[in-house]
């Protein structure tokens, strides 16, 4: 059965079993591997995308729920070769370590500064303290965050309920 | 080590008309000790190449993995060179016996090794490209060529206005000749070793989704793969419903290994949906069946009916402990651990005639290749491993049983294949930290310490390894003699590996000033997997040393932090970071309300590293809110770096403190996924000081140190804070 996705603003139609986990989708049949596998139940966050705005364990939504839905995955935050704020944070501070958690971690941070432009530091750690990170970065995604913290306002995740 | 630059750096010419500087990097590790390093033929095992295009280019023969190599070993070529470094290409070494580890034997990357090894070759190889350079443009100019200067890759003329790029001069500096030795710029002229310059070199490709790891391979006409291992170690797969399994959507093919039931399909998700309609009988002579009461019982036995090998034997501590005014005992308890690497264990491989590729995050390509060979027709030498970005690594991918997973399955489907292991997979299926007992005994007369006798009770990592590693160091041994050699290995340690100080390690360099000291380890395995894991036998034996100088501290109604001094009075590096730590945490102020300190101080791959936690009890739960670190690492090249390495360990000790409990029930291991394997998280995050000592030493290993203290710090915090001394880990609120 087809399913349509729009992803990072592109249209797909897919023949994939329903069951079929959104990460896997994403990752195999459009080629987004940015977005990672590191659990498959919901508990680690590596696998954070934005789906209809809100985020989403792409690893425990099957791809019928996400049907019709729009997408936006770590390839998509950036437009025009212009990098997301938090991505030039992350940069400038320097945060990832092996770095395998971080399109997880930036997706989460995306989402709360679209939603909360300024979020305090207790703001900050409630949004992101279910995506875990093995090399231990958090000091430096705090620091990260609060850096652009009250700067972004040009990202929007794609869809209602932003 | 001295070395001469003659010893370790050698000039030629590049393919494409470059300038090509080889270099040999001297390594150590924890297996190091012992090993008679080969004599023969000169081997680089690193390359600086600067091409007339003007790229440079720097292959790497270690993997990166978070601890930050990649961005620290360039650092000092950029520096000596006058590049910046982000203009340096690196690029990961394919596997060749010529980037082994020299003192290794071995193509690996653990230890923390990468930054002691390559502090004086590197700079070196980055001075002398330069001089080469620099000695070109002179020649150009009529000038002489200590006149000249050089920046951010020009040459520049005395005369202050002329300037040459380095592209313009590789294949003159191809000629030139270096006389004599190239000095090294002063420590006052450094630009980007221990500045906070840039960011890590990595930090884009991470930031964007763009970096490539293991998982992220993509072959043409690719399958994928998973592997139902049985579920108590050593089991075998006898038979299973195959046509029920080939039957169904996508499979491709389904079949028994070595290492299990193979589950082929043309997508992830059906290989997995498959994977769950298997029936698998299984063998389970050669399986464990053991549970964790088992082990401990296994290893108190093997205290009490072998006394163990003696590693360290100052004094008389029989004498002293039979005649003690205070005598103190204790034994502590330390669980097996897994790594839980964020990115799951998986390899790609594909293999063809006479061939194989594989794709893996490894940590050991080296092995890689020897793993793949296993179980098929090809030879070592026919197997190509190319080496990814690493989802971390922690000593858990220097055991290469994934790679020869993907391999055995790339060699029966003959199209290329990727196997991932789910999460549940990678924890219950791992090679685990070693479960250790550990028998302290101390004697205190007139409140001072005057006998240490510690006894170690467990296996040793080499144990494990050898069967691995043997046919790396044995290239011409016939496949058929790997297992043989692997049991050689054993039986002749010292001879065919290096003497294993994996058990013993951070123990036998107690530090404390202690007339009588006894040190022995009993060796035995109770026959559960094990591998390196952060820091090795230094996390274990951290704990039991701090934790037993704590017990004796207030035994002998001392300050934990004044006994410890006292006997520090010729160990000024040890003593420098403790003294720092206690002062940045307030030692001597009293703690906040309802909260107490813990301090701990250990050595670790030539590190110095004291902690001083503050801790709490909420809701009956254990709270960390601070945690002070003093490093002394010699020479910093990177300070951010360092930080990140320090407050990274400590996280992942914290983890291991609080959590970290893998346990057997009947063989199988109990844990599966985050739940119950837990790692913290954010909001249990402290808040954390790392104070960074300003050292001249040569530069030591950042990447696992900052582990070993936190453990018995907090433990000692706890102690502190309720008067009830916990000697198993994980910690109890
Ligand atoms: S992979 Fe989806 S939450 Fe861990
Ligand atoms: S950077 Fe390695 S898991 Fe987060």
């Amino acid at each position: 059965m087809p399913f349509k996705l729009i992803v990072n603003g592109r249209e797909h139609t897919l023949d994939v079993e329903p069951d079929t986990p959104l990460l896997w989708v994403l990752r195999d049949e459009l080629g987004l591997k940015g977005t990672k596998f590191g659990c498959g139940a919901g508990l680690c966050g590596a696998c954070t995308v934005h789906l209809n705005g809100q985020p989403a364990r792409s690893c425990s939504t099957p791809v019928e729920m996400a049907d019709g839905g729009e997408i936006t995955t770590i390839e998509g935050l950036s437009s025009d070769g212009q990098l997301h704020p938090l991505q030039q944070a992350w940069i400038e501070q320097g945060v990832p370590q092996c770095g395998y958690c971080q399109s997880g971690q930036i997706m989460t941070a995306a989402h709360l500064l679209a939603t909360h432009p300024s979020p305090d530091r207790e703001q900050i750690v409630t949004a992101m303290t279910g995506n875990l990170c093995r090399c231990g970065t958090y000091p430096r995604i705090v620091a990260a965050v609060e850096s652009v913290a009250g700067g972004v306002g040009q990202y929007q995740p794609a869809g209602e309920g932003a | 080590m001295s070395m001469n630059r003659r010893d370790f750096l050698k000039v030629s010419t590049s393919a494409s008309g470059g300038l090509m500087l080889a270099l040999n990097l001297p390594g150590c590790a924890s297996v190091q000790t012992g090993y008679e390093e080969e004599t023969g033929e000169w081997k680089a095992n690193a390359w600086l190449e600067l091409t007339t295009e003007g790229d440079v280019t720097f292959t790497l023969d270690r993997v990166e993995m978070g601890q930050g190599t990649y961005t620290g070993l360039t650092t000092l070529i950029a520096e000596e060179l006058d590049v910046r470094p982000e203009t340096i290409q690196v690029r990961f070494a394919p596997v060749a016996p010529e980037y082994r580890n020299p003192l290794i034997g071995l193509q690996l990357t653990g230890g923390s090794t990468s930054m002691a090894a390559g502090w004086q070759p590197l700079r070196e190889a980055g001075a002398s490209a330069r001089w080469m350079l620099v000695m070109a443009a002179a020649r150009v100019w009529r000038v002489e060529p200590a006149e000249c200067s050089t920046q951010d890759g020009y040459v520049k003329h005395p005369n202050g206005l002329d300037s040459m790029p380095y592209r313009k001069l590789v294949e003159l500096a191809n000629r030139e000749v270096i006389r004599g030795d190239v000095p090294l710029k002063p420590r006052a002229q450094w630009k980007y070793i221990g500045q906070q310059v840039g960011s890590r070199l990595d930090a884009e490709a991470k930031s964007t989704g763009t970096a490539v790891y293991g998982i992220d391979v993509e072959l043409p006409g690719m399958v994928y793969a998973a592997m139902t291992r049985s579920p108590r170690y050593g089991g075998k797969a006898l038979r299973f419903n195959r046509d029920r399994i080939r039957a169904m959507p996508g499979v491709v093919d389904a079949f028994v290994t070595e290492r299990g039931v193979a589950v082929v399909a043309d997508r992830y998700w059906r290989a997995r949906k498959a994977q769950a309609a298997l029936d698998v009988e299984w063998d389970f002579t050669d399986a464990i069946a053991l549970s964790n009461e088992d082990v401990f019982e296994h290893y108190r036995r093997a205290t009490n009916d072998d006394p163990g090998e003696n590693e360290r034997v100052e004094g008389d501590v029989e004498g002293v402990t039979a005649n003690a005014e205070v005598l103190v005992e204790a034994e502590y308890e330390q669980p097996y651990l897994a790594h839980a690497t964020m990115e799951p264990m998986n390899a790609t491989a594909w293999y063809r005639k006479d061939m194989m590729e594989v794709w893996a995050p490894t940590q050991a390509p080296d092995l890689g290749r020897i793993a793949a060979a296993r179980h098929t027709d090809l030879s070592p030498d026919q197997v190509t491993v190319h080496t990814t970005f690493l989802g971390g690594g922690f000593g858990r991918r220097l055991t290469q049983d994934f790679v020869e997973e993907a391999a055995l399955v790339a060699y029966q489907v003959k199209v290329p294949v990727k196997l991932i292991w789910s999460r549940e997979e990678d924890t219950r299926h791992g090679f685990f930290r070693p479960a250790m007992l550990h028998r302290m005994t101390g004697s205190l007369s007139g409140g001072q310490l005057t006998g240490w006798d510690h006894q170690i009770a467990g296996p040793q990592v080499l144990d494990w390894y050898v069967r691995n590693a043997a046919p790396a160091q044995y290239p011409w041994a016939p496949k058929f003699l790997y297992s043989t050699l692997g049991r050689v290995g054993l039986l002749v340690e010292g001879i065919a590996t290096p003497k294993d100080i994996s058990a013993i390690e951070g123990a036998v360099g107690y530090p404390y000033n202690v007339p009588n000291i006894r040190v022995r380890h009993t060796h035995t395995d109770p026959g559960v997997p094990i591998t390196w894991w952060r820091s090795v036998g230094y996390s274990h034996n951290g704990f039991a040393v701090e934790t037993f100088m704590d017990e004796l501290a207030d035994k002998a109604g001392e300050d934990p932090l004044d006994f410890r001094l006292r006997m520090l009075a010729e160990e000024p590096r040890h003593r420098r970071v403790l003294e720092r730590a206690a002062e940045l945490a307030d030692w001597r102020q009293p703690p906040p309300e309802g909260r107490a300190r813990g301090v701990a101080l250990f050595k670790s791959f030539g590190t110095y590293v004291a902690q001083v936690v503050e801790a709490g009890i909420e809701h009956g739960e254990i709270r960390v809110y601070k945690v002070v670190c003093s490093v002394d690492c010699g020479q910093v090249v990177n300070p951010a770096i360092v930080e990140d390495q320090m407050t990274g360990g400590i996280l992942f000790g914290l983890s291991a403190a609080l959590y970290g409990d893998i346990t057997f029930d009947n063989g199988e291991v109990r844990q599966s996924n985050f739940h119950d394997y837990r790692i913290l998280q954010m909001h249990q995050t402290p808040e954390m000081v790392v104070d960074i000592i300003n050292s001249e030493e040569s530069p030591t290993g950042v990447g696992e140190p900052g582990v070993p203290p936190v453990i018995p710090a907090l433990g000692n915090a706890l102690f502190a804070l309720t008067g009830r001394r916990q000697r198993k880990l994980p910690l109890k609120a």
